[in-house]
């Protein structure tokens, strides 16, 4: 039925397309340039004017119903303080957050405020000038309200382009009954830990919970080894590409990686499970550790779903420090997570800059008993009933000598996409760490 | 007679208005997706004209061969998997007892959204507490594979479900073309001595020919192009023995904000499409076509 | 399954009578076999809907949890919108799937039945539209609609619907035109039919059971979309039921015992439909009256 020349003709259809699509787009480019932005803006900025500000989050009513509470409180006192001013909320969840956030970026259509990642995710909204500065507010009525270091994760050469909400650390959860049936301490040692995920291997209980199926979770222990090993400054360096990641430390590091797997310390099949499976490996007692950022407090101290009796039985202990190694205990890996931008084409930009500040404000005062979320800005925990768990955090997290941003986070896209792969690759023992160490390398000096 | 079969304002009439819009909705896109893959972008900021280079760096990213491998060979299973389709639904179609219900229920599971098929198969495929090792832990395997995780495994194990997901689609199309035989034509061969397994040789296959050379470009295709499961399931791990051309387009545009490249991938796998269509129309080509009389 | 078992009518001639009895033995264990498995995900998705998160993963597939959580069906319709999701979702599915097949059958007469040059070039065309991975098109698609005015109007999705299914819809259709005797046209255009009503009165008619098929498979791909939703709407009043289950996504939790309560939800109409639709396929050519 088709003859090869219609099939010539349609080839040749297509490319004489591409290059009409191709002039046609050199067209439109300039004149993108040309601010045709933001959805939103119903009207030009005015004290009083009406406005609207289209504000995109991740925190949908269903099951993120205590952040999603907040959001509609802080929504409602802002708009009944300010009764020119609208907010007009879009929710999807995280994976759809992050695809929309991307095809409105290259339409210059972003909403006014919006939720971003720290670093690496936000340089490229950044260098295409989609992103605002906030140093204004940093330095006007927030000045200091944020804990040390977490808004330099959102600043790319001395400016600041989101405000932080969130502030994570990760230790490792265990389960206390778990532990005590076989007479297990509290590793402070590297060589003591190993001793326990032997004991626990050789006793048939998964020793680690880990899902390595989305990558970031195994990147979290070579974080870890390598901060122990080489010392959180090597491992700081690697990634911004002034060490190398052949640094023998961070090779070293690499091969405790591997020797962990083959000393079973991981459940089965980590490879292949979700974080969500294997959080659940240990939520059920079958394996007896989790490191696992604070975002996951709620289940173990708050949410009825999981039983009271495992949730009287976690602790937490901090990574242990290796011997000859450069890290120390108080090191740790975490940061912020996520904090809200202020699009730079917004017609209603002053106000939604005021907007933000008002919201981060009260998003401080409410997060963590609202919703179990670690705020960035500073709170007084003596003042607020938490959960002993919480506690303990806190003053970790004050006593913190040094907090090491996940690299995933911390990476340029293309970089931290080579990471996560040579992460899964390494714990499947698909690389050898001398490869492991060079494609990173490679990826972090062609720097995207 | 073929001046109203050739009437130019008819077919105008029934062809362009979908014409239009195809051009429109998808064509577009397609010669823009050429486009961008002549570029640098990373879909935010300025694009930076590279003409070939994308290709250049795809046709020597192994990476990408591998998963354009993982695609054709899931485009050769689901073309294997046409005939057991086929079988079935001639079972289905023939005159037994119950076979209305039985064509209701087998094709139920069409019906659901990837969301729950993939939840459905993870279940399945759990190393420690799914049912597949829990099934046999209890025939006497000591040690069942961790179907997700191994390397060598993920892949067969990936495609089971993606073809079970799209057997409804098939024996659907196949069930519809049998009943579409005039059943006057079977009851003429009975009554001259062919027995079942003739009937459905010589006669149903041939009618129904047209309709199944048809699926095998929509499996060929859909099978080069596909995304779901794998992007649920394993999101094309560990270590991309699971990637597919379509994720890795998708890891490459989304992920790794390299949309000039992705770009280039999604152009790519259209063109072999194109080539893997032509090929199989040549193949498949008959003189001339069977009708029913 | 071999060449016995596919034996029809049960007049077997007496040699073969108990091979015929066991073929058909082993035949309907193989169909009940088959069935059970096929039927399983339903009654899986209903089990699954009743969990909370911890049983979904530690209770066994197979098992209903005590209590069952009924709560997360009242967790579903308390979420608010879900009322206008499914309208939305009703009205899209139907108009998108009506479009595509009409119009994909107009698209397939024309160039099966009718004679003139540039069919097979167009036929080549509608092909190629089908190669396309769908996230390729999601930038290009978002800025032309918004170009139009059309981001955020449930318009792109029905043109975007109507347009992505068209070719596999013409495809399909295709196979079948292909084996319609051309004296069905031939002695209707004798008797002086004009062209409309031999395809809209003897061809369209005559494809019932095809026309089924596609629009089963419009409607699901159709209902169950969830990409170009996300991309084109922003506003609850357009989105479709597909969204409910991302109300359940959170930023480090998912509540899979509610999505699987959305999930369960939103199959119902569809198999409602579905069950309808597929009793058409029955009634084929025969319904459709033909020549011998």
């Amino acid at each position: 039925m088709f003859k090869q020349t219609k099939w010539m003709t349609v080839a040749l259809i297509l490319s004489l397309a591409v290059v009409t699509a191709a002039c046609g787009n050199n067209n439109n480019s300039s004149s993108n340039g040309g601010n045709t932005a933001s959805n939103g803006g119903s009207s030009e900025s005015g004290s009083d004017k009406k406005v609207t500000i289209n504000f995109m989050h991740l925190w949908p009513e269903g099951v993120s119903a205590g952040q999603n509470k907040i959001v509609n409180q802080i929504i409602d006192d802002y708009q009944k303080e300010h009764p020119n001013v609208t907010v007009k909320q879009e929710v999807l969840d995280n994976e759809q957050y992050k695809n929309k956030l991307k095809v409105l970026s290259a339409s210059n259509q972003l909403p006014d405020v919006g939720v971003t990642w720290a670093a690496g995710f936000l340089k490229p909204y950044v260098d295409g000038n989609l992103f605002t500065p906030v140093d204004d507010l940093l330095s006007g009525e927030l000045n200091g309200k944020f804990v040390a270091g977490t808004t330099e994760a959102y600043a790319i050469e001395d400016k600041t382009y989101a405000l932080p909400l969130e502030f994570n650390i990760a230790p490792i959860y265990y389960n206390k009954e778990i532990f005590k049936k076989y007479n297990l301490e509290i590793p402070t040692t590297y060589d003591q830990f190993k001793t326990v995920v032997k004991t626990l291997s050789d006793n048939g209980v998964a020793p680690i919970a880990l899902g390595n199926k989305d990558r970031w979770t195994g990147s979290l222990w070579y974080m870890y080894l390598a901060d122990r090993i080489a010392g959180q400054e090597t491992v700081a360096n690697a990634i911004t590409g002034k060490a190398k990641f052949t640094d023998p430390g961070l090779q070293q590091a690499a091969t405790e990686v591997q020797s962990l797997v083959d000393a079973n310390a991981f459940v089965k099949g980590f490879n292949g499970l979700s974080n969500e499976e294997a959080k659940s490996e240990f939520t059920n007692g079958n394996a007896a550790m989790y490191l696992m950022g604070t975002w996951d407090l709620p289940n173990f101290t708050t949410n009825e779903d999981i039983p009271q009796s495992f949730r009287d039985n976690v602790g937490f202990f901090k990574f242990p420090t290796v011997e000859g190694g450069k890290g120390n205990a108080d090191s740790w890996v975490g940061g912020p997570g996520v904090g809200l931008f202020v699009s730079e084409n917004s017609k209603v930009k002053d106000e939604a800059k005021a907007f933000v500040q008002y919201f981060v404000t009260k998003w401080g005062e409410k997060s963590v008993t609202g919703a179990g979320v670690i705020p960035a800005t500073k709170i007084d925990t003596s003042t607020l009933e938490l959960p002993q768990l919480y506690i303990d955090l806190f003053n970790e997290l004050n006593k913190a000598s040094s907090i090491t941003l996940f690299a995933d986070v911390q990476l340029p896209a293309n970089a931290a996409e080579t990471h996560l792969n040579m992460i899964q690759s390494l714990f499947g023992k698909a690389v050898k760490p001398d490869k492991f160490a060079a494609e990173q390398d490679a990826a972090i000096a062609k720097g995207n | 007679m073929d001046k109203v079969l050739s009437n130019k304002k008819v077919i105008a009439l029934y062809i362009l208005p979908s014409l239009l819009l195809i051009l429109a909705i998808v064509y577009i896109p397609i010669v823009l997706t050429g486009y961008y893959g002549l570029n640098e972008w990373n879909g935010i900021g300025a694009m930076k004209w590279v003409g070939l280079d994308n290709y250049a760096t795809l046709i020597k990213d192994e990476d990408f061969w591998k998963s354009a491998g993982h695609s054709l060979l899931l485009a050769v299973f689901s073309m294997v998997s046409l005939i057991v389709y086929l079988v079935v639904a001639m079972v289905l179609a023939a005159k037994i007892k119950g076979a209305n219900l039985f064509r209701k229920i087998y094709l139920i599971p069409m019906l659901l959204s990837s969301v729950a098929i993939a939840q459905l198969w993870l279940k399945i495929y759990h190393p420690t507490n799914g049912i597949m090792n829990s099934l046999l832990e209890s025939l006497g395997v000591a040690n069942p594979p961790a179907w997700l995780a191994e390397t060598d495994l993920v892949l067969f194990a990936l495609f089971i479900p993606i073809l079970w997901q799209y057997a409804g689609f098939y024996i659907l199309i196949y069930y519809a073309a049998l009943k579409n035989i005039p059943s006057s034509l079977e009851e003429a061969a009975k009554i001259d001595g062919a027995n079942s397994f003739q009937i459905a040789w010589r006669i149903k296959f041939p009618l129904v020919m047209e309709v199944v050379k048809v699926t095998i470009v929509l499996a060929v295709v859909g099978s080069l192009k596909y995304f779901d499961l794998i992007y649920v399931m394993t999101d094309g791990g560990p270590n991309g023995s699971s990637e597919v051309m379509a994720s890795y387009m998708y890891h490459k545009a989304f992920k790794a904000y390299d949309f000039g490249y992705g770009s280039a991938i999604g152009f790519f796998l259209l063109l072999i499409c194109l080539i893997a269509t032509y090929i199989i129309r040549k193949a498949t080509a008959s003189k001339d076509t069977i009708q029913y009389s | 399954m071999s060449s016995t078992t596919m034996k029809l009518g049960g007049e077997a001639k007496s040699g073969s009578r108990i091979g015929m009895k066991v073929g058909y033995a082993v035949l309907y264990i193989v169909l009940i076999a088959v069935a059970v498995f096929q039927v399983y995900p339903l009654v899986w998705l209903m089990f699954f809907s009743l969990k909370n998160n911890q049983e979904v993963f530690n209770l066994s597939p197979f098992a209903l949890p005590s209590p069952p959580h009924w709560e997360n069906y009242s967790k579903v319709w308390s979420a608010g919108n879900i009322d206008t999701y499914f309208l939305n979702s009703v009205w899209i599915t139907v108009a998108a799937t009506v479009l595509t097949i009409v119009f994909g059958s107009l698209v397939t007469f024309a160039i099966t039945r009718m004679k003139w040059k540039l069919s097979s070039l167009v036929l080549g065309l509608f092909m190629v539209a089908m190669m396309i991975p769908v996230h390729s098109t999601l930038i290009p698609l978002f800025s032309m609609f918004n170009k139009v005015h059309l981001i955020d109007n449930p318009l792109s999705l029905i043109l975007s619907y109507v347009a992505f299914n068209m070719p596999i819809t013409i495809m399909i259709l295709l196979g079948f035109y292909y084996a319609l005797p051309k004296e069905v046209e031939e002695a209707a255009v004798i008797d002086g039919a004009s062209i409309h009503t031999v395809f809209f009165r003897i061809i369209f008619p005559m494809t019932s059971s095809v026309l089924a098929t596609t629009g089963i498979i419009n409607m699901i791909y159709n209902w169950n979309e969830f990409i170009f939703v996300n991309t084109f709407i922003s506003s609850d009043k357009f989105k479709t039921l597909t969204v409910g289950v991302q109300n359940f996504i959170g930023q480090y939790t998912t509540d899979w015992g509610a999505i699987g309560a959305t999930l369960m939800i939103s199959i119902l109409p569809i198999l409602i439909t579905f069950l309808f639709l597929s009793d058409r396929i029955v009634e084929g050519i025969a319904a459709g009256s033909v020549k011998g």
